[in-house]
């Protein structure tokens, strides 16, 4: 692109050295491995009106990650982190389904529509003290976001004092397991709220703020960006987004698990930001990635049932893939293969001091 | 950055140095000495409101009872207490330790003698530690993701060995578990088990390593922030050590696993969940800053005792079970808000 002749290992070069690029390696050969293992696998029918397919239920299934990690990525990319996801998952499904249970007409369309909207807006306020928290008192994002981690299932627990609550209410439950045109509506949802935070962050400045904050904080609120409002806005987003999850997530079941639902999503999240190229230590980010990374972990939970290996195994699949991942993007291994040229070893010139001092 | 303070607190002579030196001290010990306040305060509620003309809350036999219930805890927070102050996070101990679990009760219904049992449980800790260590140290891979994928790396193999609670019926584990010393008179009798003892010992080294030996210098000068070259710089060897705290804090995960193994006498691979955020909430308790650099281990053993006392008050407040976790949340904030009070007044 940069000149008229340009060789192949050039080309080759750019490509490798891009961040989709192992991220997207590892989720076309799962699926090429899926699809192998299981010829029906890539298929696509429209049955009814619908869509069908493994591929389609993956992307399905992958949305919850995908709306988690979202938030997740903008979080991250100001350098922050946001533990608190999966409480706030439960939090907003419990608060949706007691309030469509103490209704008692959850069959009404407006019911459903106050549920969600009550549920997303104590996701908001969730997200809004997390943001207070970090933004407003300067508190580490891990323990500040952990706080939330620790009470929310608790908070959750309160709000279904204890039990698990189950109601019925056919509108709800269509935003989990409905169809819109004939694609699910939870990809609807995802697309939608994909494209609309990609268009609010990449074509705004909004990205290039949220990634000169987490570059460097105190330089960028010195250049005159509002960091404490941004960062607290990305909280609040992160919140919101997370309490979607949840009742995207909880809608087909109509059961709110406070204890259970949302367990560790926190975690598949941030890997899913991390397997889609965004580095944890803030600044650039990558949207499209994240996308990749929600997929991928949607791929390894249905890979593991396509390749006959016990269930049990999924963990120990995902950690696997997940060092290869990493290891493989590392900078150590590049170096190691001579995919990039490196004239000294970066980080460590206290080590080369002492030696000379020594 | 606290080694630079401390060299400079140290140079000798002047009013303003020993000013410096104070106001170092104070800081140091504010958070620990907060942890403290918040112990007796609770103590003193308690003795308040449960005892009674024959009987006191504050005995021998409610601190019996606490470590006895929280010794494993104990251990796998002195551990995270090494990651903590070097700047980093260790999320798989909680995984580690339903791994040991699985681990021990397998080998010993395969007929393997007892002492060896205990020294592979232990060893898979340390294992899974050192393959984080190597993540963090070798590839630079962020600790959090490292020890992320060292949590399901433990949570899939526990998976792999077994889905179902296996009990440990070993006569040798049982007795090892059951074994205690009895002190006191009735009614106020209490006990030290094996594992208090365990734990006792593993506080003991932590502090002598963390607080009398280079390699203990060397993890708060990596926790000063600036990637251990301040440390470099003085002669220590910063890249080594940023491995070998997840080895010590695996290791650590390893011999909680057996104590937690001794508690329940059982192996289960959901055992444990969620364990290794108790081990970091007691830590930052107990006066730690996650940014590292700054922390004690008889702090954490602070924050380890904070902790357990707070479900011995909602147990008998009779509080329904999602209450204690609302009420550690908001002991963390508490503790997070008066640490940032602290920092804010040292700028």
């Amino acid at each position: 692109m940069t000149g008229t002749v340009t060789s192949g290992r050039d080309r080759l070069t750019r490509v490798t050295r891009h961040h989709l690029f192992w991220p997207v390696v590892a989720l076309v050969a799962l699926w090429v491995a899926c699809g192998v293992v299981s010829p029906g696998f890539l298929d696509v029918k429209v049955v009814d009106g619908h869509l069908f397919g493994q591929l389609v239920d993956i992307t399905r299934n992958s949305v919850t990650f995908l709306l988690l990690a979202l938030g997740m990525c903008l979080v991250i990319a100001t350098g922050g982190i946001d533990l608190s996801v999966g409480a706030v998952m439960a939090i907003a499904l419990s608060v949706a389904l007691t309030y469509i249970d103490e209704s008692g007409d959850g069959e009404r369309t407006s019911v459903a529509l106050t549920a969600i909207g009550l549920a997303l807006a104590v996701a908001a306020v969730v997200g809004a003290f997390n943001g207070f928290l970090v933004a407003g008192l300067g508190i580490q994002p891990f323990i500040a976001t952990m706080i939330i981690l620790v009470a929310g299932r608790g908070i959750a627990l309160a709000f279904t004092s204890g039990q698990i609550t189950t109601t019925h209410s056919a509108p709800f439950k269509s935003i989990g397991s409905g169809y819109v045109l004939g694609i699910p509506t939870p990809v609807v949802i995802g697309a939608a709220v994909f494209t609309v935070v990609a268009l609010v962050v990449r074509r705004t400045a909004l990205g290039m703020l949220l990634e000169s904050i987490g570059i460097n904080r105190t330089a960028s609120h010195m250049a005159g960006v509002r960091s404490r409002n941004i960062t607290w806005l990305v909280y609040v987003i992160a919140g919101v987004l997370a309490g979607l999850a949840g009742l995207v997530y909880g809608a087909p079941t109509m059961a709110a698990d406070a204890n259970n639902i949302g367990q560790l999503m926190e975690l598949n999240a941030i890997m899913a930001v991390v397997i889609g190229g965004t580095k944890l230590d803030g600044g650039k980010f990558s949207l499209a990635g994240t996308i990749v990374g929600a997929l991928i972990l949607t791929t390894l939970d249905r890979a593991v049932i396509i390749f006959h290996l016990p269930s049990e195994s999924k963990d120990l699949f995902k950690a696997v893939v997940v060092i290869a991942i990493c290891i493989a993007g590392s900078e150590r291994l590049r170096e190691m293969t001579g995919l990039r040229r490196v004239p000294r070893l970066p980080g460590s010139p206290a080590d080369a001091k002492v030696e000379v001092a020594a | 950055m606290q080694i630079l303070e401390r060299v400079r607190g140290s140079r000798p002579g002047g009013a303003v140095a020993v000013r410096r030196g104070r106001r170092l001290l104070d800081r140091r010990y504010l958070p620990t000495a907060g942890t403290v306040a918040a112990l007796v305060l609770l103590l003193v509620v308690g003795q308040l409101r449960y005892g009674t003309d024959d009987r006191s809350f504050i005995s021998m036999r409610l601190f019996s009872n606490l470590f006895i219930d929280n010794s494993y805890l104990l251990v796998l927070a002195i551990g995270m207490t090494f990651v903590i102050i070097s700047g980093g996070i260790d999320l798989s101990v909680g995984g580690v330790v339903a791994l040991v679990g699985l681990v021990v009760a397998k080998l010993l219904i395969s007929g393997l003698p007892l002492p060896v049992v205990l020294v592979v449980g232990v060893l898979v800790g340390t294992a899974i530690g050192s393959l984080i260590g190597v993540m963090v140290q070798y590839f630079r891979i962020q600790p959090f993701i490292a020890s992320l994928a060292g949590l399901f790396l433990a949570r899939g193999l526990a998976n792999m060995i077994g889905t179902t609670a296996i009990g440990i019926k070993d006569p040798g584990f049982e007795k090892l578990a059951a074994w205690k010393i009895k002190f006191g008179e009735r009614p106020d009798i209490w006990y030290v088990n094996l594992s208090m003892v365990t734990a006792a010992v593993v506080l003991l080294v932590a502090v002598y390593l963390l607080h009398y030996t280079r390699f203990g210098r060397t993890v708060y000068g990596l926790g000063a922030g600036d990637g251990g070259q301040a440390a470099g710089l003085m002669g220590l060897r910063p890249g080594a050590t940023k491995m070998w705290v997840y080895v010590v804090s695996g290791t650590c995960a390893g011999i909680g696993g057996i104590l937690f193994a001794f508690y329940t006498k059982s192996g289960y691979n959901l055992s444990g969940v969620g364990m290794e955020l108790d081990a970091i909430a007691s830590v930052v308790i107990g006066g730690a800053l996650l940014t590292g650099g700054v922390g004690y281990v008889l702090g954490t053993l602070a924050g380890v005792t904070l902790y357990g006392l707070i479900l011995v008050v909602c147990n008998r407040e009779g509080l329904e079970p999602w209450w204690n976790r609302i009420l550690i949340g908001g002991i963390l904030l508490g503790f997070v808000l008066l640490q940032r009070v602290l920092v804010a007044r040292r700028r």
